[in-house]
């Protein structure tokens, strides 16, 4: 049989291991499966990020600590520490992941992710700006500036990327890395002026859950929701967009619109991430490819798996990182770092055949 | 506009008169750097120092405080501009820059482990600071070594090798982090001026180890840069020529590396020059051979030793790092050239 | 057959330029209802540009396309995705999309935003894959496909558009000779069974001729000639399009005409040059 594919130079495409010719249809369990398993497997993490920790605590301490405000140690620990982490890491997860979802797509390249594009780092530039030489101090403050930060930089990017050529994933990932490099720069000069904040700041720099208000999450909580619903509302015209723009356009997909809608909702996905937990590493890279592995490539159910398994990834991940240097708190940034640099090696090496 | 080769095969400008003119004003640099300060040294007084007389306190300010600092830069600059120009002529890519590699981040990591494994409870090294240097060339070699162990076949794609760099970044970064946590608090600091790029507090006999492992590394360079092939060969047809251009390839890449890794062993995270300076050398001199690395060398030491002017000049008293100056030039400058790369297609 | 029947779309005095370069040339041209058209001729002649246009594809041309006497210009974008459908030339989707996911795409022009999928969009997508014989693939990930199968399941996605219209632009380039044999049967059936009228673009001469009903020939951004196969596949007129010295025989299978070539035409002007030197 004469095995050909079109494959268009402009775009890489993983061939996952499932190219594979096989005759009989896959064993995939049903999305519904997929989703309640998700969503209990998120309630479960949960519990785990209040029970583990430094101190480990029973289910009952912690439902009485939730429920009963009894002013006890435990009490504070849970309610007033664990809990916000509780709820900051799966919220996180979810929009990085439904961020991700959204990039690979618009860029039709699978490692691409909000972290490479450098919105992590323009959010985090715009973070360091406005707490130090702004002097913000609300949270609300804050998160609009990270939102802001997230948006100028995927208009740069995507702007210069796209430029007289196209959107080549090559140079995406080039201007990314720029960017990413600029404002490190700039933060460094901030920092080192400022070395009382250096270490803090170092902290939140990786990305961390830990000591972050629960003011935090409410704020976080609207713009994810309005993120996500743009997204989910763009699904059918993305499903389309991961063909080649002729065939997208012959369906009738504005393409131009699209795309600048989407771009919004990576840029108020991110930019609220960054706002409650700093720039956590390749969150965005590593969840959309579990979630097309479990439901297929089809947005209106990419989106939603990828907001579930971002939100237990990022649980876990913060989890594990109580655990790795104990008993300090390593920053959940570098676990995903980590976890996500494994990700993108095993992906860059499988593709290569 | 860039002084490349007509079709009739002439050259538009003889290359040895840019690279002169280069050489004229890296000179004046150099009075201009080592003359700056709270005192300012006239030329004079410079030359009267070097030649062995002078005031005993000129004599201190010059060849304590200002030339280590100054030779530093220089020799940090030229070593990652050659490594800038190695990698663009061996991907053929003018965007390639040692500071992709993640070896950067390598190397801070090498650092930080040195200042965690040998400080004792007291957080006091117990060996000499002059080692730290080392630690940070083999953590950026060692960072090297991943990365193209881990690339294999693929190296030869800028893209791919680009995104192992990332991969081996983040790990080091995190790694990094991670251990400036759990490391003495000093550490933190330290760290961090030295991920910037700082050139400062160098003494002399940093630079003596400096030069011991250059000079024998950018021979080697200059030895394997006889062989890179014409810029406008591609592949197969330059493995017709005869290269072994896979071997010769990972040769290139290593050596390319160690520079990179002895440059910011000393001063730091200074990625970009590796990246500009090249590119301005070939606007200048075109493709010449031995007038692009030597401009390329010369205008690296020229920007590190501005940078690090700039700093002084700019923000004293507070110590910028001088990779910052370089990274807010170079990245806009950067990416100026990505746009103009897709107009003329390049 | 005498007289074209009415027109689907006519495109009406089509000029399109690239900075200086004339891509298309005034160029007018009936699309027929109902009948196979089959655009053909020499590479840069501006074919694939033209089906792109009459698809609202391309940009920055002066002149009308009619649909239906109604200028394209004027309908939504999903509107004319409901009228005219399209195979681009080189296509792509992910490896991993499934043959189902990769159909189901083309039901994009019938659905409002937060319209649920409805019954009608999951007949139509069974519709399609039947029709393509490529029901018996959906689960499978297209990158495991052979090249005969992907194409199916691309044009099965077209299919399921349910536009009147559908637009191919050169569909049978890259695959084996049995692989084309099959596209282009299908297409024909699709033609013959449901009245639909195609507008394929065609690299093959031969090809070309046995399935148009219409066969124009674009030259230097004009139409030099349309009508009946017989009527165009003469020696002059393909020396002067394609440049190329062929004998006429009628193809004892089909009864269409195919060209066997010689060589390259020598024109007039070339004659003059090779005498001089």
């Amino acid at each position: 049989m004469n095995l050909t594919v079109n494959i268009n130079i402009e775009s890489i495409h993983v061939a996952s291991a499932l190219s594979v010719p096989r005759p009989i249809s896959l064993s995939r369990p049903s999305r519904v499966q997929v989703y309640v398993g998700l969503a209990l497997l998120l309630a479960l993490s949960m519990l785990a990020s209040l029970t583990l920790g430094y101190k480990v605590y029973s289910l009952d301490q912690v439902f009485t600590a939730l429920f009963a405000h009894d002013g006890s140690e435990t009490s504070v620990v849970i309610a007033g520490l664990r809990l916000p982490r509780a709820l900051i890491a799966p919220l996180t997860g979810a929009a990085l992941g439904m961020a991700g979802v959204l990039v690979q797509t618009l860029s039709r390249n699978r490692i691409a992710s909000p972290d490479t594009l450098g919105l992590n780092a323009g959010a985090s530039l715009a973070v360091v700006v406005a707490g130090i030489v702004l002097g913000v101090q609300s949270l609300a403050g804050l998160a609009m500036a990270a939102s802001l930060g997230a948006f100028v930089t995927a208009i740069v990017v995507f702007g210069i990327a796209a430029g007289a050529g196209g959107l080549s994933p090559l140079k995406i990932v080039l201007v990314g890395v720029t960017f990413a490099s600029l404002s490190h720069a700039f933060v460094e000069v901030l920092l080192t002026s400022n070395e009382a904040m250096l270490q803090q700041l170092l902290f939140w720099l990786s990305g961390a859950f830990v000591d972050r208000p629960i003011g935090l999450f409410y704020t976080a909580l609207p713009v994810v929701l309005v993120g996500g619903i743009v997204a989910v509302g763009l699904s059918r015209a993305l499903d389309a967009l991961q063909a080649d723009d002729a065939t997208a356009q012959g369906l009738g997909v504005p393409l131009g619109l699209v795309r600048a809608l989407a771009f919004v909702a990576v840029a108020i996905l991110t930019g609220a991430a960054i706002s409650m937990a700093g720039p956590v590493a390749f969150v965005g890279l590593v969840v959309p490819h579990a979630a097309r592995r479990l439901v297929g490539l089809r947005h209106i159910h990419q989106l939603p798996a990828a907001a579930l398994f971002g939100a237990v990834y990022a649980t876990l991940a913060d989890v594990a990182a109580r655990f790795v240097i104990y008993p300090v708190e390593a920053p959940v940034g570098a676990v995903t770092a980590v976890v996500g640099a494994i990700t993108l090696v095993v992906l860059l090496r499988r593709r290569a055949a | 506009m860039s002084a490349s080769l007509t079709m009739t095969g002439q050259r538009r400008l003889n290359p040895a008169v840019p690279t002169l003119i280069v050489a004229g004003a890296f000179f004046l640099l150099l009075l201009g750097a080592i003359g700056f300060g709270t005192i300012w040294m006239s030329p004079e007084t410079i030359a009267n120092v070097l030649l062995g007389g002078g005031e005993k306190s000129e004599r201190l300010v010059i060849l304590q405080l200002r030339m280590p600092r100054v030779v530093a830069a220089i020799i940090s600059g030229a070593a990652i501009a050659f490594s800038g120009y190695l990698l663009q002529r061996i991907t053929r890519n003018e965007l390639a820059s040692p500071g992709v590699l993640g070896v950067v981040d390598g190397a801070s990591l090498g650092v930080v482990l040195f200042l965690a494994i040998f400080s004792n409870e007291a957080n006091a090294l117990m060996v000499p600071v002059s080692w730290q240097p080392l630690a940070a060339a083999i953590g950026a070699l060692v960072a090297i070594a991943l990365v193209f162990i881990l690339s294999g076949r693929q190296a030869s794609s800028t893209i791919r090798l680009l995104l192992f760099g990332i991969a081996i970044a983040a790990v080091a970064k995190a790694l990094t982090t991670i251990f400036i946590l759990i490391g003495p608090n000093y550490q933190a600091t330290q760290a961090a001026r030295w991920l910037a790029g700082a050139v400062y507090a160098i003494s002399w006999s940093e630079i003596q180890i400096m030069l011991a492992a250059l000079i024998p590394t950018v021979l080697i360079a200059g030895w394997l840069a006889r062989d890179l092939p014409p810029a406008d060969l591609d592949d197969v047809s330059s493995r017709s020529v005869g290269l072994n251009l896979h071997v010769y390839r990972i040769a290139v890449f290593f050596i390319a590396g160690a520079l990179t890794a002895i440059a910011v062993a000393f001063v730091g995270a200074v990625g970009f020059l590796g990246l500009i300076a090249p590119h301005m050398a070939r606007l200048l001199v075109g493709r010449a051979r031995l007038a692009g690395i030597v401009t390329s060398m010369m205008l690296g030491a020229m920007m590190l030793v501005a940078a690090d002017l700039v700093v002084r000049v700019a923000f004293a008293p507070t110590e910028v790092p001088a990779g910052t100056i370089t990274a807010i030039v170079g990245a806009p400058y950067f990416l100026f050239l990505l746009m103009r790369k897709d107009k003329t297609n390049g | 057959m005498a007289e074209i029947p009415t027109s689907r779309i006519d495109v009406v005095d089509l000029t399109l330029k690239y900075g200086n370069d004339t891509v298309l040339d005034a160029l007018s041209l009936p699309i027929p209802r109902g009948k196979v058209t089959v655009l053909a001729g020499p590479n840069g002649c501006g074919k694939s540009t033209l089906l792109r246009a009459i698809r609202r594809l391309q940009t920055g041309q002066t002149g009308h396309i009619l649909l239906d006497g109604i200028d394209i210009g004027k309908l939504g974008a999903k509107e004319l995705a409901r009228q005219i459908g399209l195979l681009a030339q080189s296509p792509n989707a992910p490896p991993d999309m499934s043959v189902e996911e990769l159909v189901r795409l083309g039901r994009y022009p019938h659905q409002a935003m937060m319209q649920p999928w409805s019954e009608k969009d999951g007949a139509a997508v069974l519709r399609a894959m039947d029709g393509t014989g490529v029901t018996s693939l959906r689960q499978r990930h297209i990158g495991s496909l052979s090249g005969g199968q992907l194409q199916r399941a691309w044009i099965a996605m077209v299919l399921a558009q349910e536009t009147d219209i559908i637009c191919l632009d050169e569909p049978v380039n890259h695959l084996d000779m049995a692989h084309q044999l099959d596209c282009l049967d299908l297409v024909a059936k699709l033609n013959r069974e449901n009245g639909r009228t195609i507008v394929l673009v065609l690299h093959d001469l031969n090809l070309a001729a046995r399935y148009a009903d219409q066969l124009v020939f674009v030259h230097e951004g004009r139409v030099r000639a349309l009508g009946r196969p017989e009527e165009l596949m003469k020696p002059e007129l393909l020396a002067e399009v394609f440049e190329v010295d062929a004998a006429i025989m009628t193809d004892p299978v089909h009864g269409r005409p195919i060209c066997i070539p010689r060589g390259r035409a020598r024109l007039a002007a070339d004659k003059e040059l090779n005498a001089v030197a």
